[in-house]
């Protein structure tokens, strides 16, 4: 990031977030949205191309490698209004999660090659590395597929679940057991033993299941490996908890200003309904949650964007986020329909498409209760320590 | 004039004003009373509000002028981390957050000579006379009356929900002095001694066995017309002005960071860190406490940059006393069979007491405006919905 001072960084924040905005509710209306579902592979590719013009495909890559080395709060503007349009593009698995793990992994040829066509929108990469059917099993520094060396060629076997952006990917970065321990491999779609299907997603979208079954690579696709593997993953990992939060955040925004307008127009007894205590002292609860969830998020965001943000203050902060967002985002998802009553049920009804989207990213990457597990061993030892 | 009373604290750089306020906390604050149990009375607490006042630090948020310290906000609210970090009680401290401003703003030149200097010394504790029997969260339709008569009012009505009205040597009192107008526009604010013929005080034991509240009787008090502190029937308006930005302390994450704590350690004792089904109600419970924070520091920003407080500051409120509320309730869950035990538990690793922090709370989301009452405000406030 070139420093800035903050005041300028904010006016230009807010003009950012001004024509993300602008651009998503004129580009990706609700029903471009809604059109695209259980459409393989559930985005438009030239949608992406017109981001990429945008240049929000590029706005975390270096600008050697033709990106605009913005930071996370500059991102999250964008992740957010397309968020709040429920637009299907992989943003956030793809610019954020393969992005900068391809940032982070650096050093070879190939991760620069790769983040740069990423930047330009010509090449849509996206990370494999969960294995377990719920997740919980999976962890960052290591994985059951497995990595053998042959001679000068990279040998693949095993299975990878959960994977975003899904078959309409051009390529995935798969987690590995290697003989350095944990291996990242670029595989190209369309490589030899790789068969790649689609598992549709409540929103409508598709996530992928990789089955690798000796899939053979040139050595010069291993981008990292060992302690450096791990530490790419993990950062880029806790980067993309941080920015699905804020998607989650904007879908929660979205859904209540939905169910305000709904509760001041919609009588019954001769009275909007929104005038009934009940109903207002439930609408105020989720209006907290909002607002939890946005004063974390934003401390969540300026730790990424900090100089100095230490690994595992940002790991905990990370699954803190995450935690909050993905129940905020399904406590005022099943709320809101109820407050709305039968019409928030139907198909016809766009609350649905909040709905569904907040489903599938309080699930991904580990839900409410699986971050709060990984928070608790992550600040087990702190807390031990305090205690002692 | 006390010398330290006229120093220009907001000269200090925030460091250096921290320092100096933990050291002079840490080394004069009596240790045995650090985070206590109950709302301590003046018998217990006096000396310290003495000892306040003999350094000039009584009324942090006061004017220099009138023997405050004259803090900008950002300092008093670093004056109140370090008072929350330290455990450090409130003192019977109503004159200096209630009445001082009250005099301050709306007063008689008159009221602030005599009343603010005895404040300042602690010779005048007040107590605060809202709450009637028919009259709590739609405090607008109280009844209690003071009728003209020459220069004087009599008084007759009754207070209730007193904080250690026994304690108190004045009340300030909101009183109907105009029976035929709208009911927040017939109401005066009256100050009066507690020594006035008529004036009498009933303790109210609470659940916990303590008497932190107080009944108040007023029977033909002849108090002087002087008294009325701003316009006569213009108290309603007064007392919502004086609702100023301390507000944001009823949502401080101090509370629940210290019952946090005491769940924390009571698991240790009970190995419960080894339950997954434990672990996953307390790291719940932890992070809404940290996200309590978060929450709470967008608000102490705002009033850092001077900024007034809206009315969404209510959920601050909620949050922190519910989160307050369902921390007490897994202390006592957690002590299973010696949950119902009253103070210090013995247990291997030391004392655990569960009913104090479950007792607290319950006044916790009623006090200060109920958490019901809140929720009405920011529905119709924030959320702008119908009436």
């Amino acid at each position: 990031m070139t420093a800035t001072p903050d005041s300028d960084r904010a006016e230009q924040l807010t003009m950012l977030r001004e024509s993300a905005l602008s651009f998503a509710t004129k580009e990706s209306p609700l029903h471009r949205a809604r059109a695209l579902r259980r459409q393989t592979p559930g985005f438009d590719r030239r949608f992406w191309s017109a981001l990429a013009e945008q240049g929000w495909t590029g706005l975390l890559a270096p600008e050697t490698l033709g990106g605009y080395e913005q930071g996370f709060a500059e991102m999250a503007e964008v992740a957010a209004a397309l968020a709040a349009q429920v637009a299907p593009e992989p943003v956030v698995p793809v610019v954020v999660f393969a992005g900068r793990l391809l940032a982070h992994a650096g050093g070879t040829e190939l991760s620069a090659r790769l983040l740069g066509e990423l930047a330009e929108g010509r090449t849509l990469p996206a990370v494999a590395w969960q294995e377990d059917v719920t997740g919980a099993k999976d962890r960052l520094d290591q994985a059951a597929t497995r990595l053998e060396r042959q001679a000068d060629a990279l040998l693949l076997n095993g299975g990878k679940r959960h994977v975003r952006a899904g078959a309409g990917a051009d390529g995935y970065i798969v987690s590995a057991s290697g003989p350095q321990g944990l291996a990242l491999v670029w595989v190209p779609a369309g490589t030899a033993g790789l068969t790649v299907s689609s598992q549709p997603l409540a929103d409508g979208s598709y996530a992928a299941q990789l089955d690798l079954n000796h899939v053979r690579l040139p050595a010069s696709h291993l981008l990292a490996q060992g302690p450096t593997a791990v530490a790419a993953l993990t950062r880029a990992y806790d980067e993309t908890l941080v920015m699905t939060s804020v998607e989650l955040l904007a879908l929660v925004r979205s859904m209540l200003a939905m169910t305000q307008d709904y509760l001041r127009t919609r009588v019954q007894f001769g009275k909007p309904i929104g005038s009934f205590q009940s109903l207002q002292h439930r609408a105020v609860d989720l209006l907290i949650q909002q607002e939890l969830t946005a004063s974390v998020v934003a401390q969540a965001v300026a730790l990424l964007d900090a100089p100095d943000g230490g690994a595992s203050a940002r790991s905990a902060l990370a699954s803190r986020v995450k935690s909050r967002a993905s129940d905020a985002g399904l406590q005022v998802a099943r709320e809101a329909v109820q407050l709305h009553g039968a019409i928030g049920v139907t198909d016809e009804y766009d609350l649905g498409l909040y709905l569904q989207r907040a489903l599938v990213l309080a699930a991904w990457l580990g839900n409410g209760t699986q971050q709060r597990r990984r928070y608790a061993d992550l600040t087990r030892h702190a807390t031990e320590q305090e205690h002692a | 004039m006390n010398p330290t009373a006229s120093t220009d604290w907001n000269a200090l750089d925030n460091g250096s004003f921290r320092a100096a306020v933990r050291e002079f906390f840490e080394t004069r604050y009596p240790g045995e009373l650090r985070y206590p149990k109950k709302r301590l009375r003046w018998a217990e607490i006096g000396h310290w509000y003495l000892t306040l006042s003999k350094k000039g630090w009584v009324a942090p948020s006061w004017p220099t002028r009138y023997g405050g310290m004259g803090l900008s906000p950002e300092k008093i609210i670093i004056f109140i981390e370090e008072q929350e970090r330290w455990g450090v009680a409130r003192a019977p401290d109503m004159g200096i957050t209630m009445v001082g401003p009250l005099l301050i703003h709306h007063g008689s030149d008159a009221q602030r000579a005599h009343y603010l200097p005895k404040i300042i010394a602690g010779e005048h504790i007040w107590c605060q006379g809202y709450s009637e029997p028919n009259s709590g969260s739609d405090l607008a339709s109280l009844r209690t009356e003071a009728v003209a008569d020459g220069d004087d009012f009599i008084v007759n009505g009754q207070k209730i929900w007193t904080t250690l009205a026994q304690d108190a040597t004045h009340i300030f009192l909101l009183v109907r002095t105009d029976k035929s107008a709208k009911k927040q526009e017939g109401i005066s604010f009256l100050l009066a001694d507690m020594k006035t013929p008529g004036i009498t005080v009933r303790p109210i034991r609470n659940i916990a066995g303590n008497e932190d509240f107080c009944e108040v009787f007023l029977e033909n008090v002849r108090v002087p017309r002087a008294n009325i502190v701003g316009e006569l029937n213009k108290g309603w308006t007064i007392a919502k002005a004086l609702l100023g930005f301390e507000r944001i302390f009823l949502g401080s994450p101090k509370q629940s960071q210290y019952a946090l704590a005491r769940v924390q350690e009571a698991a240790q004792r009970l190995g419960l860190f080894e339950d997954s089904g434990f672990v996953d109600r307390y790291t719940k419970l932890a992070l809404d406490v940290a996200d309590l924070g978060a929450l709470y520091g967008r608000f102490i920003e705002q009033v850092k940059r001077g900024e007034l407080l809206g009315p969404d500051v209510s959920m601050l409120k909620l949050f922190a006393t519910e989160t307050y509320s369902r921390l007490a309730d897994l202390l006592v869950d957690v002590m299973g069979a010696s949950g119902a035990l009253p103070g210090d538990i013995a247990m291997p690793g030391g004392k655990t007491d569960a009913l104090t922090t479950f007792y607290n709370a319950r006044p916790a989301t009623i006090y200060g405006g109920s958490n019901e009452v809140q929720r009405n405000i920011l529905a119709a406030s924030v959320l702008k919905l119908p009436s």
